[in-house]
């Protein structure tokens, strides 16, 4: 063939492909047809078996680390359970290990674990409906598909009058992971504590646009601590900021930190003030005796949210469990006051616990997240008397007033 | 001297054909013997293993759906490269080239949620190509222009692709109804791929990588245009000296190698996803993965399409080894590095030879 043939031959064919792709049928209402092997049987079973797909790996120690050891107390709670997991599954790939979870390990529960698993497992939900799936941080609903979250805003507040206390410069930084709700909440409530104690002090923040990216977070601290901040409170999956905080402990420059989801104490004895520490077991236990005992079956997840605070046990203050503050700052936090308009005039380190007493009552007597509360630009967002609902805290997109970072728009 | 024999390497005049075949295939299985090294001393049976795997990834229609799935990115893309390649060309950055390809398609079917299938389909792939083109040519020019060594610069573009994506999901492109979470909105049903029966396989993206696999191979070897990107690839200044462009030879490789992965980019998320979403949640990596694709076929793009399948087995079967095996997920990493640098080895045996020297011939 001579060499213009071949490039009709080409451009030809090149056109057929397109026609494909233009032809094919629009797409029907889906049906679901289900490969054979999904006949499993699904009986009120003696045994229940729950899986879990984490987005790190579990020796992170950071998120993934805290969900491994919710799963590891549920197995050792229940004889009738058993578990199996996959780690550091890429947010692109979860479409095919919640299918291999259901099909071929015969799953009745499947945790997804990554607010960036959301699109997948309200997919698998659909196509699996005798399945029950539970995603974590997320908003999507289905029957048999419900949502849970420990969520640490109102530790971080309370890290927050620690770090508006024990700030010498008044310029507080915040290594972020993404730039999502959870995050942003986060900061917000840091920023509220830190105004509490401080109004003139100041919260930065670097965005990682990563989970698990130590180097960048060494690098984002860096930064920060160069320009100027003395304390860092973060969002990432290792406890590099609070390593960061150590060195520069050690070589003279006090850098106040706090350690984030895995107890990070001993990562930086001496930087370490506190932290937000997490028990995701006791959520794994309340749903999966439920959906053992058929309290939860696939029709009823439709509304099913955990929303586990301080005062369900689900998020905790600390940088070791069992010791809310490093006692080497206890003296600091105590020669710092402030005055509120219902306590008088209180030390931060006795605000503290008054705060905790308060959110862990069972009308939770105080939330951080109460008005009157203003923007970066001054706007009023929540009004006097006010609290943020939960809808509100769940897509929250702006900083408070105090916050000097920006959230890529 | 040292009282060591010397080994020289040498270039072969030739490869025989023979070896330009079986030389992957032994690479290969010396790789998976490596790798049974490495099980066997986790404790686990490598035969038990390599079963899992296979079952995992061929021995169940779900299983096989799901290699088919991921071997369609790594298709296109690894056709795409065994072109740069053959061009002596160190396209390293096809995965930016496939951000950018998903990024314009997204583009148009955001902009245009009303048009009819037959119209935007066709315009996300036409699209998506150019994009991916455009990105692939940008090496190419400072290549030709100031000898800018390409595997710099096609790597760092990957960075700046997955930045770009970053700042239109987190920014302009963010859904409003999606809670403030770094999505795009959902692409209109009519900008969504057909998937086949309830498979995750959107034949479309599919066919067009078969079809394409063919069209270059014919254009590799049944046109002058192929004879020189051959020549210009084993030795430039001869192109030259023969009048050949060797701009105009590498923009049109790196045109078809980026606008291939351009298309990838497009099939991920008109037939996976169905919106833009952060780097790491539209692909795991295929654009570096198809680099070990477009070497195992020994830079045949009808092989890549079988090799792309191997490829996406091993990812798929891969699960195996956590799963099944309780092995950790970064396993399959050690995995895929081994069979790379295995290839790559055996290819360089296969093209040069070892001769031991004797002390007293030096």
């Amino acid at each position: 063939m001579s060499d213009k043939k071949i490039w009709h031959v080409i451009a030809l064919s090149l056109i057929l492909v397109m026609l494909t792709a233009a032809c094919a049928p629009e797409p029907v209402v889906e049906t679901v047809i289900v490969p054979e092997e999904v006949e499993v049987e699904k009986e009120v079973a003696p045994t229940m078996k729950a899986c879990f797909i984490y987005v790190g790996p579990i020796g992170d120690y950071g998120w993934t680390h805290a969900h491994n050891e919710g799963r590891l107390y549920v197995e050792e709670q229940f004889d009738w359970l058993e578990t199996a997991y996959a780690e550091s599954v890429v947010e692109a790939d979860v479409d095919r290990f919640l299918d291999r979870f259901v099909v071929e390990e015969a799953c009745d529960v499947v945790f997804t674990t990554s607010f960036g698993f959301m699109d997948g497992t309200l997919a698998a939900a659909q196509k699996y409906p005798d399945t029950l799936f539970f995603h974590c941080s997320g908003f999507m609903r289905a029957p048999n598909l419900g949502n849970y979250m420990a969520d640490f805003y109102q530790v971080y507040y309370l890290n927050g009058l620690m770090a508006g206390a024990l700030s010498q410069t008044g310029k507080i930084g915040y290594v972020g992971a993404h730039p999502i709700p959870e995050v942003v909440r986060h900061i917000n409530a840091f920023t509220l504590g830190v105004q509490e104690v401080n109004p003139d002090a100041t919260v930065d923040v670097r965005w990682l646009f990563s989970w698990y990216d130590p180097a960048a977070a060494r690098e984002a601290s860096e930064a920060l601590i160069a320009a100027g901040v003395d304390t860092l409170a973060f969002t990432e999956d290792s406890p590099a900021v609070v390593e960061v905080g150590q060195e520069y402990t050690e070589a003279g420059t006090p850098i106040y930190t706090f350690s984030h989801y895995s107890p990070m104490g001993d990562f930086g004895p001496d930087s370490a003030v506190s932290g937000q520490l997490v028990d995701w077991g006791i959520i794994y236990e309340d749903v999966l005796m439920k959906a053992y005992l058929g309290v939860y079956d696939n029709s009823n997840l439709q509304d099913i949210d955990y929303w586990y605070l301080m005062r369900e046990g689900g998020a905790i203050l600390g940088a070791r469990f069992d010791e809310p503050i490093n006692p080497i700052f206890e003296d600091d936090l105590k020669a710092v006051t402030v005055t509120d308009a219902f306590l008088g005039e209180i030390s931060v380190y006795d605000l503290i616990f008054t705060r905790i007493d308060q959110m862990k009552d069972p009308a939770m007597l105080f939330d951080p997240f109460s008005g009157p509360i203003y923007d970066q630009d001054g706007n009023l967002m929540i009004e006097a008397g006010q609290r943020a609902s939960y809808g509100e805290l769940l897509s929250i997109d702006w900083f408070v007033e105090g916050n000097i970072g920006s959230i890529p728009r | 001297m040292n009282g060591f024999p010397a080994l020289e390497v040498e270039k072969r005049r030739t490869v025989p054909r023979w070896l330009q075949f079986i030389a992957p295939i032994i690479s290969l299985v010396l790789a998976l013997v490596a790798i049974g090294i490495i099980f066997q001393a986790l404790g686990i049976d490598p035969l038990f293993a390599y079963e899992e795997i296979f079952n995992g990834a061929f021995g169940s229609s779900y299983g096989f759906s799901e290699t088919v799935v991921k071997s369609i990115p790594l298709m296109l893309t690894g056709i795409g490269l065994t072109l740069a390649f053959r061009a002596r060309f160190w396209n390293i950055g096809a995965e930016g080239q496939l951000l950018i390809g998903a990024t314009c398609a997204t583009g148009l079917a955001l902009a245009f949620p009303d048009w009819p299938r037959w119209l935007i389909m066709p315009l996300m792939f036409i699209i998506g190509f150019i994009g991916g083109a455009l990105w692939g040519i940008i090496p190419a020019l400072l290549k030709a222009r100031w000898r800018v060594d390409e595997v710099i610069t096609s790597l760092m573009l990957v960075y700046i692709a997955s930045n770009l994506v970053n700042y239109l999901v987190y920014g302009p492109w963010k859904g409003p109804e999606e809670m403030g979470f770094p999505y795009t909105s959902k692409f209109s049903e009519a900008a969504q791929l057909p998937r086949l029966s309830w498979t995750r396989i959107h034949y479309p993206t599919l066919i067009i990588g078969i079809v394409i696999a063919v069209v270059i191979y014919l254009l590799l070897t049944r046109t002058k245009w192929g004879y020189e990107i051959r020549v210009t690839g084993e030795n430039p200044s001869a192109a030259r000296y023969a009048g050949m462009s060797y701009l105009k030879t590498l923009l049109l490789v790196m045109i078809i190698s980026g606008g291939l992965a351009g298309l990838a980019g497009v099939g991920e998320v008109a037939g996976i996803h169905f919106r833009l979403r952060y780097p790491e949640g539209i692909s795991p990596g295929y654009g570096f993965t198809a680099i070990i694709v477009a070497w195992l076929a020994r830079l045949n793009p009808i092989g890549a399409v079988l090799t792309s399948l191997l490829l996406g087995g091993l990812l798929v079967g891969g699960d195996a080894i956590q799963i099944s095996l309780g092995l950790p997920g970064a396993t399959i990493f050690v995995f895929n590095g081994t069979i790379l640098l295995f290839v790559l080895g055996g290819d360089l045996f296969a093209r040069y030879r070892i001769r031991v020297k004797s002390k007293t011939e030096g």
